[in-house]
Formats: C-alpha cells, sequence, structure tokens
C-alpha cells in the first residue's frame, strides 16, 4: 500500500480549507445567540444554508429570527412561503419589519422557481424559502444552481424544510430535534413555549479539528408570548 | 431657434412593415380598397371598389409594380409579390411611434396634422447641442437610428422653421440647412418645384409653365410679383424656396398612454394565435417605452369581438417593467383566467408608461436590490404564483387570526438616525424589533398558518379535545390548553364569528392551534406552532 505523498510546503501555504473560505465570505447574526454560537458566528453570508426540523421544531422561528436581523439591518430579505403560512401578527412580534419583507406565497410546485427568481435579481441580502412540510423533488443540479446563484449574488439563501434536501450544496446545516411543549399547569394548562435540541450537521467548524459532540449541539427554548 | 423634422415616407408601407417584419428587403406592395387615384374613384358609388396598389416598395418598384395596378396585375408584374392590406389601426400605430420617437429628444413635439394618423414630427433640437456634441449631424443620424429601432425609415431635417424642414424633408434623406437666408437658400436650391407646390398641381404646373425647375429658381424671382401672378400660395413657396417662413411652432407634451392595435382579417379564437399577435403588439409598444426611456406600469387590452361588442380588461401589473415576456405572460394568464366571450377580430393594447424609479445609494447601508430589475422580478414573480401572493405582508384591520393582507412591495429605506449607523440600533425607527437586543430572551415561537383553515374532525371528552382527524394530520391530544374564546364582526350579516381556540399537544409530536366555530360546531385546524 503505498502512501500519500506530502504536498510540497510552498504549495500548500497557497492552499485553503473550504472552512476559511467560508471565514473570509463572513456571516450574518442569526438574531439567537445560541444559534450564533453553534454557527460560529452566524449563517454565512452567499451561500445555501439549510434548516431542518419537523412540525413544533421551532424551524419557522428561527428563520424569522434571521429576517427580522437582516431587516433590522436595513439589508433586503425575501420569504418564499410555501403554502402561505405566515402569521403578520407573530411575525411582527418577532421583530419583522414586514414592510420591507418581500413575501411570495406559492405552491411547493413553483417555489424553487421563484426562489430563482429573487436570487437572480440580486440585492438581496437573505432569501428564505420555507417550504413548509412539503418535500419537492428538486433535482441535484437545482441545489447547484442555487449554491452558485447564492455564491455570485453574496446572498444567503435560507432553506427551511421538514428532512435535508441539499445535500453538499449546503454551506451549513442546522437539524432541530423534536421540540417539547412547555405548558404551565396552574389549574388549566396554558401552552407556554417549547424547548428543542439543535445540531449543526454541517458548516462552522474546523474539519481537521475533533469535535465533541456537545460543541456541536444547542438547547433552545422557545416563548409562546404574542 | 434649430426645429428638426422627421418625415416617414410611405407611412401606409411602412406602417404594414411594422406588422409584418419577415416582408422586410422584399417586393411588398400595398393595397386599398379605393385606392389607386382617379381611376378607381371614377368608377362611382355603384361599382364594386376595387382594391388597388396604393404605395410599393423599393423593390417592388424596380420589379415593375405601380400605384393604381390592381392585386393581379402586381401579382402578374412580380411573382414573388407579397400584397398586404394595411388597416387604420396600422397607421395610428406607426403615427404614434413615430411621435414617441421625437418625445425621446424633446419634451414636447409638434405633430404635422391634428388626427391620430400623421407622417410628419417637429421639435426643438437647441437643448441636444450638450448631448450631441459633434453637431447637428449626429443628432439627425441619432433620430434615424431612434426611428429604426421601432421600425421606421425616417427622412430628417433640421433647420431654423417648420416650413423649410419640411420642405427639405421632401428633397433628402437628411438635410441640414443653415439659418442664414442666403446659405438656406442655398441648401435648397436643388429640390424640384413639384416638392417646393407639395401637393398643389397647379401651382407646380405654373411653375412649369414659366420654365421654372427647382427651387432655386422660384427663389430668384420677387416674392411680391409671385404673389400678385399666383395668390398667397405662390408667395409662400417663394418664400420658402428663399428660406423664409414664419409658420409658428406649437408643441405638445405627450399623451399619458400609448397604443399599439391590430385589426384582423380573420376572427382568433385560440389563446395561442392571440398570443402570438400580442408578441408583436408588447414589442413594439415596449421600444417606443425605451426610447422615452420609460417602463410599462400598466396594460389595458381591448379586444374587438365577432360580430360586435368590445371585451376591455386590464392586465395588473405589480411594477413598472419593460420586459416583454413578463408582459406578455400576465397577458396571458389573464385571457386563460378570464377568455373573452367571443372569437377576436381585432386588438387594440394601451400600455401605461411609466418611470423606473431611481433610488439614493447608501454609502452605509448595504446596496439593495436594483429597482428596474426588481421590478422586473415582482411582474414575473406575479405572473408565476398571481398578482395577489406577491408583495409586502401587512397585518389586516381584524381579529381573525388567519387575516393576512399583501401590499405593493417597495424597497424602502431604513429611517435614518443618528443611531442607524450603529449597527441595529436605529431598527426600533424603522419599526423592527432588534431581536439580538434583548441579549438571551427566548425567540418567539410563530404558527404556520392553513388558509383557509382546514375543517377536521374532532372527538371530544370532558376536558375538551382528545383526538383529531383532518386531511393530513390524524393524532391523538395528549394536552389541550383552551377554550379561547374570539368573536367580532357582529354587524356582518355573514362574516360574523364566534370561536372557541385550543392549543392542542397531538401525538404526533406537533402543537396545533385548533378552534371550534361556535354556530355550527365545526372544528378547525388553523396551524401549528413552530
Amino acid at each position: 500500500m503505498s502512501s500519500r505523498p506530502a504536498l510540497d510546503p510552498a504549495l500548500l501555504s497557497h492552499l485553503i480549507s473550504a472552512q476559511r473560505l467560508e471565514d473570509r465570505r463572513g456571516r450574518r447574526g442569526s438574531g439567537i445567540p445560541a444559534i450564533d454560537r453553534l454557527l460560529g458566528g452566524g449563517w454565512p453570508k452567499a451561500a445555501l444554508c439549510e434548516l431542518v426540523g419537523r412540525r413544533s421544531s421551532g424551524r419557522t422561528a428561527i428563520l424569522y429570527a434571521a429576517l427580522a436581523r437582516a431587516l433590522a439591518a436595513g439589508e433586503a430579505a425575501a420569504l418564499v412561503d410555501v403554502g402561505g403560512g405566515l402569521d403578520p401578527r407573530r411575525a411582527l412580534a418577532a421583530g419583522i419589519a414586514l414592510r420591507r419583507l418581500l413575501w411570495v406565497r406559492s405552491t411547493v410546485e413553483v417555489a424553487a422557481k421563484a426562489a430563482d427568481l429573487v436570487l437572480g435579481a440580486g440585492g438581496f441580502d437573505l432569501i428564505a424559502l420555507d417550504l413548509g412540510d412539503a418535500r419537492p423533488r428538486l433535482p441535484t443540479a437545482g441545489w447547484i444552481r442555487f449554491k452558485h446563484g447564492a455564491e455570485k449574488q453574496g446572498t444567503t439563501l435560507l432553506v427551511a424544510a421538514p428532512a435535508r434536501a441539499a445535500g453538499s450544496c449546503a454551506a451549513a446545516v442546522v437539524e432541530l430535534g423534536p421540540g417539547a411543549p412547555r405548558f404551565v399547569a396552574d389549574g388549566a394548562p396554558l401552552f407556554a413555549g417549547l424547548q428543542t435540541r439543535a445540531v449543526r450537521g454541517r458548516g462552522g467548524h474546523e474539519p481537521e479539528q475533533q469535535e465533541s459532540e456537545e460543541a456541536r449541539c444547542a438547547s433552545l427554548a422557545f416563548s409562546c408570548r404574542s | 431657434m434649430r426645429i428638426a423634422c422627421v418625415f416617414v415616407p410611405q407611412l401606409a408601407l411602412q406602417a404594414v412593415l411594422r406588422r409584418t417584419p419577415d416582408a422586410r428587403g422584399g417586393p411588398v406592395a400595398v393595397l386599398e380598397a379605393g385606392g389607386g387615384g382617379g381611376k378607381a374613384r371614377a368608377q362611382g358609388p355603384k361599382t364594386k371598389s376595387i382594391p388597388r396598389v396604393t404605395q410599393v416598395s423599393v423593390e417592388a418598384h424596380r420589379e415593375g409594380v405601380r400605384a393604381g395596378m390592381t392585386g393581379a396585375q402586381a401579382a402578374a408584374v412580380c411573382s414573388g409579390l407579397r400584397l398586404l392590406t394595411v388597416t387604420a389601426a396600422d397607421r395610428e400605430a406607426a403615427s404614434a411611434a413615430l411621435a414617441d420617437v421625437g418625445y425621446a429628444f424633446a419634451p414636447r413635439i409638434e405633430r404635422d396634422g391634428n388626427g391620430t394618423v400623421f407622417e410628419r414630427i417637429f421639435f426643438d433640437i437647441e437643448d441636444l447641442a450638450r448631448l450631441y456634441p459633434a453637431g447637428e449631424t449626429a443628432i439627425a443620424q441619432a433620430v434615424q437610428a431612434a426611428a429604426a429601432r421601432v421600425g421606421l425609415g425616417a427622412r430628417v431635417a433640421i433647420a431654423a422653421s417648420k416650413g423649410v424642414a419640411r420642405l427639405a424633408t421632401r428633397g433628402h434623406e437628411l438635410a441640414l440647412v443653415p439659418t442664414a437666408p442666403g446659405p438656406a437658400r442655398a441648401a435648397l436650391a436643388s429640390i424640384p418645384v413639384e416638392l417646393l407646390a407639395d401637393e398643389d398641381a397647379a401651382l407646380a404646373a405654373a411653375f412649369r409653365r414659366w420654365g421654372l425647375r427647382t427651387a432655386g429658381d422660384v427663389a430668384a424671382l420677387p416674392v411680391d410679383a409671385v404673389g400678385l401672378r399666383l395668390g398667397p400660395t405662390g408667395a409662400r413657396a417663394c418664400r420658402l424656396a428663399r428660406g423664409i417662413d414664419d409658420e409658428p411652432f406649437v408643441p405638445r407634451l405627450p399623451e399619458d398612454a400609448l397604443e399599439e392595435a391590430i385589426d384582423l382579417d380573420y376572427p382568433v379564437a385560440e389563446l395561442e394565435p392571440l398570443s402570438f399577435l400580442l408578441r408583436g403588439l408588447v414589442d413594439r409598444a415596449l421600444a417606443r417605452l425605451r426610447g422615452r426611456s420609460l417602463a410599462c406600469a400598466g396594460l389595458t387590452l381591448r379586444l374587438a369581438l365577432e360580430p360586435r361588442g368590445v371585451d376591455v380588461r386590464s392586465v395588473p401589473i405589480a411594477a413598472p417593467t419593460g420586459d416583454a415576456a413578463t408582459l406578455l405572460q400576465l397577458a396571458r394568464l389573464d385571457l386563460a383566467r378570464r377568455p373573452p366571450a367571443a372569437p377576436i377580430v381585432g386588438v387594440r393594447l394601451l400600455a401605461l408608461p411609466a418611470r423606473v424609479r431611481a433610488t439614493q445609494l447608501d454609502i452605509l447601508r448595504p446596496a439593495g436590490p436594483a429597482p428596474d430589475r426588481l421590478a422586473a422580478t415582482i411582474a414575473r414573480l406575479a405572473a408565476l404564483v398571481g398578482p395577489d401572493n406577491v408583495g409586502a405582508p401587512a397585518a389586516e384591520e381584524t381579529w381573525r387570526e388567519e387575516a393576512i393582507a399583501v401590499t405593493p412591495f417597495e424597497v424602502a429605506p431604513l429611517t435614518l438616525t443618528l443611531s442607524s449607523t450603529l449597527p441595529l440600533r436605529g431598527a426600533r425607527a424603522n419599526g423592527c424589533v432588534d431581536p439580538g437586543a434583548a441579549g438571551e430572551t427566548e425567540p418567539r415561537l410563530t404558527i404556520r398558518r392553513r388558509r383557509p383553515p382546514e375543517e377536521i374532525e374532532m372527538l371530544l371528552n370532558r376536558q375538551g379535545p382528545a383526538a383529531f382527524r383532518g386531511c393530513e394530520t390524524t393524532a391523538r391530544v395528549l394536552i389541550a390548553a383552551g377554550p379561547y374564546r374570539l368573536s367580532g364582526e357582529w354587524w356582518r350579516e355573514d362574516g360574523n364569528f364566534q370561536r372557541a381556540y385550543w392549543d392542542v399537544h397531538a401525538s404526533d409530536g406537533a402543537v396545533y392551534r385548533v378552534h371550534q366555530d361556535q354556530r355550527d360546531g365545526r372544528w378547525y385546524l388553523d396551524g401549528y406552532y413552530d
């Protein structure tokens, strides 16, 4: 068995890891400190990112927090909403400046096309593609197109879906565990919020370093104040 | 003052060629009923009017086709001849396109004539000197190029007055007539007296009788003596030949909407051929708008139906755009959604012009999307998902939880405050809640709503909901919190609501928001907390 030849040190000094390349692009705050810590500063800019979670996992709340953060920073943001599940009052409560948000209510069949149109327009710093409960069969070429489009336009394309779909095209992936609801049981029960566990699937760590399981996870708590 | 005159010779032929651009470069003749001059008209009212050739292209003229021939005669002379019929809509559209050429260079123009069909326009070019430092030749060439872009071959002349410029366009493709009388007279000297007399055949004949052949010959005569013998028209022609004219220049602002139209020889009943026709109309309208640096903010289609009737429809456009594919798609969607009641024999397209909003970039803020590209994108999105599904969401003034409104989206600039340049400090000034300002406070859950709420079957026990079944979800209820009663809009006969809401933790792990309609007892799934 032949050993791998060592790289020329001069050449090695010019190589750059994918992670460092990502860091050069920069990060945008997610609006949730725990997610920022998990991802090493937030969602990567100019990249395709995935947020995976089932119903009541806090996925939409994390998505809205990222939108709120971007809009509050004066950036342009868009939400492609499959099924049109946006609740405007709760979105306002989450900090989203609705009048500055481009909202596209689409069906699952045209959601990818709509996101591609917004991405192609350029100038949007954050585009959230909320697939809801849908699991569209987008071919790999479609995800590659999204990835290159995001890199070219300098946009963070954040896809929220019930299961991973973008594969290696996603620069960062956060997977959410099932949410544990909290009910205040003083007399009649009252829904107070839920807790969930976020696991970093991709992005935010040096691949060479051995990382503990705890460093890849974060506990999140969401409140139900309206 | 320097005035440019733009003249479109053979307007009918050029109007037809705008509609059928594939016929350009080949032998083409325009057939008109009652055309061909005196012979056709002399046949009397009871004789059936035979369409005759009125205008021919250079290629057809070279093959021997002449005005006044019948279609059969012309086809016999030239085997590859295309005989095309001109309609009033073609002429009006070509005239309107000519006007737009003028508006591309001047804010006001004057049309030569009062009707909707004209073949000549005038506009002031004094202000164009800075844009075209190369001089008037460059201006005239730019005007010709602009006319070519909307499908018109134009003659251009620049002179000190309207009449002189008009005369120069009769004799030259491109003419620059100096302001001083002497050089102006020399510039016009070679024009034949028939063109100087315009359509006054008696005046031209008189000049011929006197042995005059060119405008230079007429200019050599004393004006008073010519006026004494030939009247005011003769005196005016003599002054024109000398480069002197006192016709007032009365320019006008453009109309609000521009129009392209086509009248059909046969009825169209299907969407595909109609789309083909619309494509040409949209292309021509956008070419005119681009000439004025404008975009289309609204489309109105007037469809003439067979045998009678008009179908007028406005095609909503989310934002001004100059993208032909988008406009066509929106028009197609509208036609597919509401098909016309009868076959179509004519289409008039009214395009509402609008300026694409320019934005001032902020040195301290992200640039954001370019307004023109954003407008085109919003229009495309509207064509893709429907105009009601694109925009900025807004909360409606109602207590109904599922209510949502969509307002037009604009890239609203952030309110500039002293603190807005610091990271996120200006967020509250812009209607945002700074999500990071509260430190480690818990982020808020939202509800992914079903619109409209999905009707479900609910199994109840003593405490409340015990299990439910919907089209996608069937689950036992582990914990139920509620009811939270909500009612309102009692003043509406059919719109009032009385609901009892529950938050239920279901066996599939999700927390759902459900409600029971207190009026009929039915249960609905509003969405789930997420």
